[in-house]
């Protein structure tokens, strides 16, 4: 009996797209069951960020498919995947560098003109993210890198969405920033939120992640648990550098 | 010598051959009148080019530029009596002065900056010598202003070619402007194919490999809004000396549209857009004149549909069908292949 | 010295009005990336709305005014349709200067159109109101104080909105980020369609404030939409409060240089600022030197 609740959260099939004439995804196929947090690591340059681009619409799919809770999402333009249920949190941030966190958070909630439902979540955002409360009314621009980041899961955070898609949170921070931000993740895990979650270095994802893919040049090479990457030595040398 | 040369080159010679034909095909002095006022437009629009299309420079200056020429010849032989032919090389040579002067302060920045204070400036020059009103010199019981007021300039000098030519003078006058604007065509094949040609490339295609070079952006543009501004202005002069007269309606914002939309339907950044826009753009004119009061609207509409719909001008559009005809031709499968994601065979 | 009360009227209706003008091209800037040279156009469009239908179809002058609104929203909305999204799609990487030459294009179409209906002589604006008020032996005319008004009454509706209302916050993230706002489920296309509406709107009632002291004629909007072009660059690109000031403070400048050197100075005077400006500051007075682009 194949029910469409027992289709994968997200799945990815066959993935193909890049820039211009090259091609940097060359066929990547993954799936995320509910509540699992799976991680894409690798060396920079081939294709990570791609990836998540490609599903939450920001890129063009030039073969395969993606869908979420068993729809086609690909092929639609970013702000309808969104509405379909993508959370990207993106490298980088993106914040909306004029506006105070208050009004990036809002922004997050646009899509929902529920305003009791968007006020209760906004004081979810702020009890997981206590700095951000005192912050409201300062400008993005002049937070520091740790708290830009903190703004930005909190932005994803206040989208109603059934997959979250989390790019290079450790990009930029110092290691005890890394792991209050990770502190973070883990608890939205533990919630039951359903993650894609793209890192370049495995060993802070082997507590939380279900699955490890590795990713290098368009294509995964190695997919299995974490642990088990962990101690062959061989590919963490050849692709992430020991 | 380069295919793309040899391309250049039969064109100019073919374009030649039809202008010096033409006199002797057509014996209206309307139609070599309005042929000639295209050629004039044709070379400032050739200069245009030149920097928007090869230089990225959009200047709306350029005919302010064309109208310094014209009125600087005007002036020098109005106020110190030199006869045209030694006053149009140095009106050219003050017109690539003044360009150096505004270049330097306009091109420091990008695209929209450099486009609104060119265009501020021609404004400028025209408000100051239409509402100029002070009496400068008194010409017997007429008051003249320094530039002209809104009269101009009328009758300061000849060309010389009535005397000689007498009827013919304007098929004279029309040569005149065919070799000027074929020296134009040459000049500027010669910068876009020599090193300045090659500087520009460099900076579009790896701005910081050319940089690191050496090359300065700002330098190479200066130098491209001078040397354009010579051939500008030199128009200008003998423009001045044809109609024996110059006035601030040269510098009117029509006139600018009109150039634009020439190197705009012709094909912005070809070589020869200037030339087949130049062409189409006077002929559609003519059209219109049936129409009469339509022209300046037609005249937008086709400025705006073109860049909507090719923008690439006719030129690209001839390019985009030719390539297609090629590649039918040709079917090569390993860049289809690669475009598609296929690994191949 | 009795020049400072017809000096700063005079510079403070002008300001205004430039502030005006300014606002909705800054607007379209800081959105889009997008010089929009049909501004002007709008202006005179709207001037021309509300003559015909205050003067040809008897309409009481309220209704005059959301006619010049609604006549520059359409045109707007027309111009981002059929001009700027079609070209961004083609040629994303020139629509900086491409755009710049079709609005060129649809300026000239639409200035000419004018022409052809209205003809080009000059008329008057029925909208405006005679008579002065007396400030202590100093005569401010009814006028200039309803612009001032007005003015600056539509630039504070027009920042509440875009700091208290969810679309206005989406026009300014949009701004700021597309990318970003795409990810929220912004419909960024719809955005920027919204945005030439409301510059259309805020430039066609700003046409009838200014044919309301000059005349109506077809290049009514050439003069203001160049200022408004200059306050911009001085201000700084997209930076909307910048544009502002430097409005009214380039106005009552360029008023006293009116007053002292000759009317005809003004215009060099500005223009002479701006040089000096940008050679100190490229970004401008207060500038990000960052546009966004479509």
């Amino acid at each position: 009996m194949a029910e469409p609740s027992n289709a994968p959260c997200l799945a990815v099939n066959g993935l193909v797209t890049g820039y211009d004439a090259r091609n940097v995804l060359t066929g990547v196929s993954l799936s995320l069951d509910p509540g699992e947090l799976v991680t894409v690591v690798g060396p920079n340059g081939h294709g990570k960020s791609t990836l998540l681009r490609a599903i939450s619409g920001l890129l063009p799919v030039r073969k395969g498919s993606i869908s979420l809770n068993g729809r086609v999402i690909s092929g639609k333009p970013a702000h309808r995947v969104a509405a379909d249920g993508v959370i990207h949190v993106p490298q980088g941030d993106l914040l909306f560098a004029g506006m105070s966190v208050l009004e990036n958070l809002q922004m997050g909630a646009y899509l929902d003109s529920d305003q009791a439902a968007v006020a209760r979540r906004l004081d979810e955002v702020f009890t997981l993210l206590p700095k951000l409360a005192e912050r409201r009314p300062q400008i993005a621009a002049s937070l520091s890198g740790g708290e830009r980041r903190m703004v930005g899961i909190g932005r994803g955070l206040m989208m109603k969405g059934s997959a979250m898609l989390i790019d290079e949170p450790s990009l930029g921070l110092a290691p005890i920033i890394i792991e209050q931000i990770y502190e973070v993740i883990a608890r939205l895990k533990a919630s039951g939120r359903t993650i894609l979650l793209v890192e370049e270095n495995p060993a802070r994802v082997a507590d939380i992640a279900d699955r490890i893919h590795l990713l290098d040049n368009g294509a995964f090479v190695w997919s299995g648990e974490p642990a088990v990457l962990l101690q062959r030595d061989e590919l963490l040398a050849t692709y992430l550098g020991g | 010598m380069k295919r793309e040369d040899l391309a250049h080159l039969l064109i100019g010679l073919v374009a030649l051959a039809a202008a010096v034909a033409l006199p002797f095909y057509v014996d209206s002095r309307y139609v070599i009148g309005q042929v000639t006022l295209g050629l004039f437009y044709a070379i400032v629009a050739s200069q245009w080019n030149l920097l928007f299309g090869f230089s990225g420079v959009f200047s709306l200056a350029q005919t302010a530029l064309f109208g310094f020429g014209g009125y600087a010849t005007a002036m020098l032989c109005f106020y110190f009596g030199l006869n045209v032919w030694i006053a149009m090389p140095l009106a050219a040579i003050a017109t690539v002065l003044f360009s150096l002067v505004i270049g330097a302060a306009c091109l420091r920045l990008s695209g929209a900056y450099t486009a609104l204070l060119t265009l501020a400036v021609a404004q400028v020059m025209y408000l100051l010598i239409v509402t100029d009103t002070d009496c400068f010199v008194m010409v017997g019981t007429q008051c003249r202003q320094l530039t002209g007021g809104a009269v101009g300039f009328a009758r300061f000098g000849d060309l010389g070619t009535r005397a000689m030519f007498k009827a013919k003078f304007l098929v004279a006058d029309y040569a005149l402007v065919v070799a000027l604007f074929a020296i134009t065509m040459v000049f500027t094949w010669a910068i876009i194919r020599g090193p300045i040609g090659l500087a520009f490339r460099a900076l579009r295609d790896n701005p910081g490999c050319a940089m690191a070079r050496g090359i300065s952006r700002f330098q190479m543009q200066l130098l491209v809004f001078g040397l354009s501004a010579f051939f500008t202005g030199l128009a200008g002069g003998l423009y001045a000396a044809h109609f024996n007269a110059i006035g601030p309606g040269v510098l009117s914002f029509s006139q600018l549209f009109f150039i634009i939309a020439m190197v705009v339907v012709g094909g912005i950044g070809r070589l020869w857009g200037p030339l087949v826009g130049a062409i189409v753009l006077v002929a559609a004119d003519e059209a219109m004149r049936e129409i009469g009061e339509f022209r300046s609207l037609g005249l937008g509409i086709i400025i705006a549909a073109v860049m909507v719909l090719m923008p690439n001008g006719l030129i690209g559009l001839f390019e985009s069908i030719w390539d297609r005809l090629r590649r039918l031709r040709s079917r090569s499968p390993a860049i289809t292949a690669e475009i598609s994601g296929d690994t191949p065979a | 010295m009795e020049i400072i009360g017809p000096v700063l009227v005079s510079g403070i209706t002008t300001g205004a009005l430039y502030a005006l003008a300014t606002l909705g091209l800054s607007l379209v800037w800081g959105s889009l990336g997008m010089l929009n040279m049909a501004h002007g156009t709008l202006l005179t469009l709207g001037g021309y709305a509300a003559f015909t239908a205050a003067s040809q179809l008897g309409l009481p002058v309220p209704l005059a005014v959301l006619a010049a609104a609604a006549v520059g929203g359409v045109i707007g909305a027309l111009i981002f349709m059929l001009v700027a999204y079609p070209l961004s799609r083609r040629s994303p990487e020139t629509f900086e200067t491409t755009i710049m030459i079709a609005t060129f294009g649809v300026a000239l179409t639409l200035e000419n159109a004018v022409l052809r209906l209205y003809g080009g002589q000059p008329l008057g604006q029925p909208l405006s109101v005679g008579g002065a008020i007396n400030l202590g032996g100093f005569a401010l005319p009814w006028q200039n104080l309803i612009i001032m008004v007005s003015a600056i009454a539509l630039m504070g509706a027009t920042a509440l909105f875009l700091t208290r209302t969810k679309a206005g916050r989406a026009i300014r993230a949009t701004a700021q980020n597309p990318d970003a706002a795409k990810l929220m489920g912004v419909p960024v296309a719809r955005v920027y369609l919204q945005v030439l509406i409301l510059s259309g709107m805020l430039a066609g009632v700003c046409g009838v404030l200014v044919s309301s002291i000059t005349q109506l004629s077809p290049s009514l909007g050439a003069d203001p939409m160049l200022k408004a072009f200059i306050m911009c660059v001085v201000a700084g690109l997209g930076n909307l409060p910048g544009a502002i000031i430097t409005s009214f403070g380039l106005a009552i400048v360029e008023a006293l240089v009116q007053f002292l050197a000759g009317a005809r100075w003004g215009f060099p005077a500005l223009l002479a600022i701006v040089i000096l400006v940008l050679i100190r500051r490229p970004g401008g007075l207060f500038g990000r030197v960052e546009v966004r682009r479509l």
